[in-house]
């Protein structure tokens, strides 16, 4: 009986880890998709754009911290409350361009516009997380031993370059104050 | 409203969580969602352009 909690409780960890780092991986994508915007397209973020980039980023580290340290309903917690604000952050500006004849903000992607994405992915991360407090029914303080390290850091990297890539854009895009609402050019070039 | 604030302080999060320091990567965290509470309340309660 022992051994096969055992064995169920390694497989889920095994689940969780390739679910997390899934996530991960998807959060990277958008990241990347909206710098693809902002450097080949040259459409700059609005603040509502950059705030929706902090919340992505904020789900990304509950998932980093599943992928690091073991699933923990902390984790998940801390995922939740940030696609809930991000989502919130989505809806509003869903909510600015709502009005008939309104061409919205930016280039849209598969007819909706990176906004009207966002709010879908902030919605599908808080039902991410329902099925993994499902899965994740035997969490445990480490998962080391299950953790393809080699993918889990490449990702992890990645991650951590484009939060930094981002903490230098928006400093180039807004310089050390409030952006403008409708960032035509670059505030600060190097 | 400083907009890289944010930013940076997730971006201290992440490296605090790849040296294996989970608290202090939480605490990182937690300040950046207050951080971007205020910011969210800044950016968004001026009036929507919609009449219903």
């Amino acid at each position: 009986m022992f051994s096969l909690t055992n064995s169920r409780n390694s497989l889920t960890n095994t689940v969780s880890i390739w679910l997390n780092l899934l996530g991960l991986l998807a959060i990277c994508g958008s990241l990347l998709a909206a710098f693809y915007y902002q450097i080949v397209l040259n459409e700059l973020p609005c603040p509502l754009c950059q705030l929706q980039r902090v919340a992505l980023t904020l789900v990304g580290i509950g998932m980093l911290l599943n992928i690091r340290f073991g699933a923990s309903n902390t984790h998940y917690a801390m995922i939740v409350a940030s696609a809930l604000v991000g989502a919130a952050t989505s809806m509003r500006q869903v909510l600015l361009h709502i009005a008939p004849g309104d061409p919205g903000y930016g280039s849209a992607l598969f007819g909706l516009h990176f906004y009207t994405w966002g709010l879908i992915s902030f919605v599908v991360t808080i039902a991410f997380c329902a099925l993994m407090l499902c899965i994740d029914r035997y969490p445990t303080k480490s998962f080391s031993r299950d953790t393809p390290r080699t993918i889990a850091n490449a990702v992890i990297i990645l991650f951590l370059i484009l939060a930094a890539a981002n903490t230098i854009s928006s400093v180039m895009v807004c310089q050390f104050g409030s952006c403008p609402d409708n960032p035509t050019q670059y505030l600060w070039k190097f | 409203m400083i907009m890289m604030l944010p930013f940076l302080t997730t971006l201290i999060a992440i490296a605090l969580s790849m040296r294996g320091m989970r608290q202090e990567a939480i605490g990182a965290w937690v300040v950046s969602f207050i951080i971007f509470l205020v910011w969210m309340k800044y950016h968004m309660t001026d009036t929507l352009n919609i009449s219903l």
